[in-house]
This record gives structure tokens, C-alpha cells and sequence, in this order.
């Protein structure tokens, strides 16, 4: 063939499969959109009660429980994650076997299946601390699963501010943790935010490591108490349609699923959003300077 | 401020930073402890010929109890694999290269923002979405249950799509510009500069992107349980019902205990250790990487 006609051939290929690509995602959103939204926008859905045996439940309890596992979840990972990231930024020397085992540790943990954290967060909070199934076990188990997300994240944010500030810093007298806790981490900021609220996306949608880890009983009422049972809304989803012991758990899974959908996006676009506004106001701040 | 002396080093700090990173280090050795410590009776009390055998019965109410053999969910969990790897990796490569080379900037931001909110949907979403759209779908084209390998598949398919394209486009992007401008200058057209110019200088960082996403398909639990139909033998067709390891143990734990549980963790050890050779295998790729430049 001609390498101008094939050239163009190939063009118009990887264009048709771009557009696939665009098309394939386009429909799974929009169909979910389309038969979830209007129940998962109604208020009596949201902030509605679930009912067993009965049409018309709602899903408050499992949302309050959702973001209350997201935010234990964070006040145990992100001051291990963001110390570890320190170390691995700031204080380990280049070519430190610390923290070269440190980082394959963290690899090796980014690719387990998640379903293995939900095996050992069983086994171990669960039943070997007695704890029993509840919410701050299921916390445990997914600070473990986000942990070196977030390092990653951290760590980064850090390595992107310019060594000149550091060196300022330490040439002024400030010893090297004064320097980290006034220059570094203010100004990785933005990133380290930005991580974070991703961090918390992926938590709302987590389900495979939760399901052994926190019983999913149905609650009436949203509970405040982390040792208590919840059911958080991905895994509720699942457990709905697995069971379908409400008559109209297709209503409750599709509202169930666009809802998560709305939130995961409205989290991840937050994320985006947040280190975008950062980064403006540092680069003022920065020509001021 | 309170006025307080600071050595240069601040040993303290470092200290606790330390520990907080040796947090990974305890994590992932607590998760291979504890997980080698449920399995270990299913390993000493049935054995290896059992345990990876082709029959799962393990009721006791069953007319052939005790027969823990997990070869069948293996089976499923390898082709469903390749099943959404044959989907996905081709299209996020190729959608690597259009969004790298072809795409004008409007279409590549669409396409990329595009991507990523399919990166986002929690995997229930997804499992939901092939139950009631996708299964249905296949079961009136073929005139099956359309549940199966096949419905799996494509659902792993869409799931690997993200990690596939953005790793790819990563490694594109990494490569010098002079790579393409030489060959550009040389009279090669585009496609030529892709094929025998960019591609082969970025297979290693696309090969990597794969063996990511095969990563994720392996794990994949609850988008997979949905649509695999759970069933217990090995299957080879499309159609056909099946487990991979991780449906299985989200399906049957709730009622395990005992021996039954035990063989569950040891199906969890298997994946434990397929995650691990993974690892290994890219440390592997990119070690070849470096002795290359």
C-alpha cells in the first residue's frame, strides 16, 4: 500500500476508535444517569428511611455512613501518609535502603486486589483484635488500601517545590522539620489537597474490601458511633441486589447507583478544581513576592 | 512565636517520619501473615492435589463434600483476564496514540476528561450497569442466560480502558520530541513515524500499562460477581457461567467456616502472590529499561 494511503487509513482508524472509546463511555454514564437520577434526586430517596419488606425506601443512613467511613478513614491515613511522605521527600538520603524498601512496601501494596485487604481487614480487625465488624474496622482496612495513594500524592506535591525555597529556609537557621512544617508543606498545598479529595472518591465507591469487614445491616437510623454496624452506599448497592428482598430494589440500586455516581464525579471535579484555584492564587501570591 | 532551638537535622522528626513509613512496611507484612496463617490449615489438612483441583463441593450436604478444588475459578479468573485485556488493551493504546498524535487539542481534552470519569464509576456501578444493560443485551443476541465470560469480559474491558490508555499516553509522552521530528524530517508520514518510531520507543512503558490493567482485571471482585453468573464448574465458552477467585470468595464467605473458610483464604493467597508476580514484573521490565539507555 501506498504510505500516504495508509497513512490516511490509519488516521481515519484511530479516530473511528477514539470515538468508540468516547462513545462506549458516554453510554455507560448516560445510562446510568438516565434511570437513576430522578429517584437518587429526590429528597425522599436521599433523605429518605430504607424500608424492608415495603416500596418508597430511602438510603440517608447508608450516605451518612459513607462519608463518615470516608472521614475516619482520612483522620487515620492522612497523618501516617502525609509523615511517611515527609520521610520519603524530605528526610531520607538518595539512595537510602530505608526508603527503598519503604517504596516497594507501598508499591506492593497499590496492587493488591482490594478483595485481599477485605480478607486480612477480617481476619485481623476483626476477629483477631476483636473488634467485631464495624465502621472503624472497614476505616482500618481502607487507610491501609489509600495509604500509599496518598504518600504517592504527598510525596510528589512535595518534590515539586523548588529546592530553592528549602535552601532559603535552611540557610536562614530554620532546622530541617521547621522547614517542612513553614515552607514545604504550605506550599504543596494544593497538591497534597488535591490527593486527598481524590482519595476520598475512591473510598465512597470502595465496596469488595468492606463487605466482610463491616456487617451490612440495614440501619433505620444513621449512627454516629464508629464501633457500630453501617452499611456505606457501594456496598449497600451490591447487598440490595444481591438479596432483592425489597420489591422495588431496582428503583433503590438504580437511584442507589446514580447517586454514587453524582458524588464520586462531584468529588473527583472538586479535586480538580481545588488544586487549579491553588495554583492561581500561589502564582499570585508568587509574582507579588 | 515561641523561640526554640533547632538542630540542624532535627533527629526527633526524622524519627517519627520514619515510623510513619514503616506503617507499608507492617501493612503488607501483617496482610501476608495473616493471610498465610487462615490458609495454612486448608494447605496442611487437604493438600495440594485437592486444593487445586478442578471441584469446588464444599457443603456438607452435598453427595460429594469436601472437594475444595479451585482450578475452576483459576480458569475463569485467566480468561475473563485476557477476555477484558483483548477489549481493553488494544483500545486504550490505540486511544494513547490518537490522543498523543492525531487528535486535535479540543478533541484529545474531551477524549482525556472523558476517560477519566469512566476511571471514577465506583466498580458496583459498573457491575450494575452490566447486569441489567449488558446481560440482557447478550442474552437476546445469543439466546442464552448471557451471563458468562463473555458479559465479564467486556465489563473487565471497560475497567482496564482507563489505566491502559493514561499509563500509554504517559510513556508517549515521555519520548523526546526529536524522536518524532527526525522521523517527520526524514519524509516518513505520520503513521509510519507511529509505528516504527514511537511505538517501539515507548513498548516498554505501554507494556507496563498492561500489565497494570491486568492487574486490576485479576482483582476485580464486584462488577465481576455480577455478571459472571457464579457459577462452580470451569467454563470455556462465551456464554457459560463461571467464577474467578475473587466472585467466588465474595460469595461464598458469608456462609464459610472451618475448612471452608480456610481454602476461601488460600484462593486470597493465590491472588496474594499473582499480585505480587506482577509487581516483580514490572520492576523487571523497567530494570530492563534502565540497562538499555
Amino acid at each position: 500500500m501506498n504510505p500516504k494511503t495508509a497513512d490516511r487509513l490509519a488516521s481515519a482508524v484511530l479516530w473511528m476508535l477514539g470515538g468508540i472509546t468516547l462513545a462506549a463511555l458516554i453510554f455507560v454514564v448516560a445510562q446510568i444517569l438516565i434511570r437513576g437520577l430522578a429517584t437518587a434526586l429526590n429528597p425522599s430517596f436521599f433523605l429518605g428511611r430504607p424500608r424492608a419488606f415495603q416500596e418508597g425506601g430511602g438510603v440517608l443512613p447508608m450516605l451518612v455512613s459513607s462519608i463518615y467511613l470516608a472521614v475516619w478513614t482520612l483522620v487515620i491515613a492522612l497523618p501516617v501518609s502525609l509523615g511517611a511522605a515527609i520521610y520519603l521527600a524530605e528526610f531520607a538520603r538518595t539512595g537510602s535502603k530505608a526508603a527503598a524498601a519503604v517504596r516497594f512496601c507501598a508499591d506492593s501494596l497499590a496492587s493488591l486486589p482490594s478483595i485481599v485487604f477485605g480478607l486480612f481487614g477480617m481476619t485481623f480487625f476483626v476477629i483477631y483484635l476483636r473488634w467485631g465488624t464495624c465502621l472503624l474496622a472497614g476505616a482500618c482496612t481502607l487507610a491501609l488500601l489509600n495509604l500509599p495513594v496518598l504518600m504517592r500524592s504527598a510525596e510528589e506535591s512535595m518534590r515539586a517545590v523548588p529546592a530553592t525555597y528549602r535552601e532559603a529556609s535552611l540557610g536562614l537557621g530554620a532546622g530541617r522539620w521547621r522547614t517542612v512544617r513553614q515552607v514545604v508543606i504550605p506550599s504543596a498545598m494544593p497538591g497534597i489537597l488535591a490527593g486527598t479529595v481524590l482519595t476520598v472518591g475512591r473510598i465512597l465507591g470502595e465496596s469488595a474490601s468492606l463487605i466482610f469487614v463491616m456487617m451490612l445491616v440495614t440501619r433505620k437510623t444513621p449512627s454516629f458511633n464508629p464501633l457500630s454496624n453501617a452499611a456505606p452506599l457501594a456496598s449497600n448497592i451490591w447487598y440490595t441486589q444481591t438479596e432483592a428482598i425489597i420489591p422495588d430494589y431496582r428503583r433503590v440500586v438504580d437511584g442507589g447507583a446514580a447517586l454514587l455516581l453524582l458524588l464520586v464525579l462531584a468529588v473527583n471535579l472538586a479535586a480538580r478544581s481545588l488544586g487549579k484555584a491553588y495554583s492561581r492564587r500561589k502564582g499570585v501570591k508568587t509574582a507579588n513576592a | 512565636m515561641r523561640k526554640r532551638k533547632t538542630k540542624a537535622d532535627d533527629p526527633m522528626a526524622r524519627a517519627v517520619m520514619l515510623i510513619c513509613s514503616s506503617v507499608c512496611v507492617l501493612g503488607i507484612a501483617l496482610i501476608f501473615i495473616f493471610i498465610i496463617r487462615e490458609s495454612l490449615p486448608a494447605f496442611r489438612e487437604l493438600g495440594l492435589a485437592n486444593l487445586f483441583g478442578s471441584q469446588w463441593s464444599p457443603n456438607v450436604s452435598e453427595p460429594v463434600a469436601g472437594k475444595y478444588g479451585m482450578l475452576a475459578f483459576i480458569n475463569g479468573t485467566v480468561l475473563t483476564t485476557l477476555g477484558g485485556l483483548l477489549l481493553g488493551a488494544p483500545l486504550g493504546i490505540c486511544t494513547a496514540i490518537f490522543l498523543d498524535q492525531v487528535a486535535p487539542r479540543w478533541a484529545a481534552k474531551v477524549i482525556h476528561r472523558g476517560i477519566e470519569l469512566l476511571a471514577g464509576i465506583p466498580s458496583v456501578v459498573i457491575g450494575w450497569f452490566g447486569l441489567t444493560l449488558l446481560v440482557p443485551f447478550l442474552a437476546k443476541v445469543s439466546g442464552t442466560g448471557g451471563d458468562g465470560i463473555l458479559a465479564a469480559s467486556i465489563v473487565l474491558g471497560i475497567m482496564t480502558l482507563p489505566t491502559i490508555t493514561f499509563l500509554s499516553l504517559e510513556a508517549l509522552r515521555s519520548l523526546p520530541r526529536e524522536y518524532r521530528e527526525a522521523s517527520l524530517a526524514l519524509g516518513a508520514t505520520r503513521w509510519q513515524t507511529i509505528r516504527r518510531v514511537l511505538v517501539p520507543a515507548a513498548r516498554r512503558g505501554i507494556l507496563v500499562s498492561v500489565i497494570l490493567g491486568m492487574g486490576r482485571a485479576i482483582g476485580e471482585t464486584m462488577a465481576v460477581q455480577m455478571v459472571i453468573g457464579n457459577a462452580r464448574q470451569a467454563a470455556w465458552g462465551p456464554f457459560q457461567r463461571t467464577s474467578t477467585l475473587p466472585s467466588r470468595i465474595i460469595t461464598d464467605m458469608g456462609e464459610s467456616s472451618g475448612l471452608f473458610r480456610s481454602a476461601l483464604f488460600a484462593q486470597g493467597l493465590v491472588l496474594l502472590v499473582l499480585a505480587m508476580l506482577l509487581i516483580l514484573a514490572i520492576r523487571l521490565v523497567n530494570r530492563e529499561k534502565e540497562s538499555a539507555r
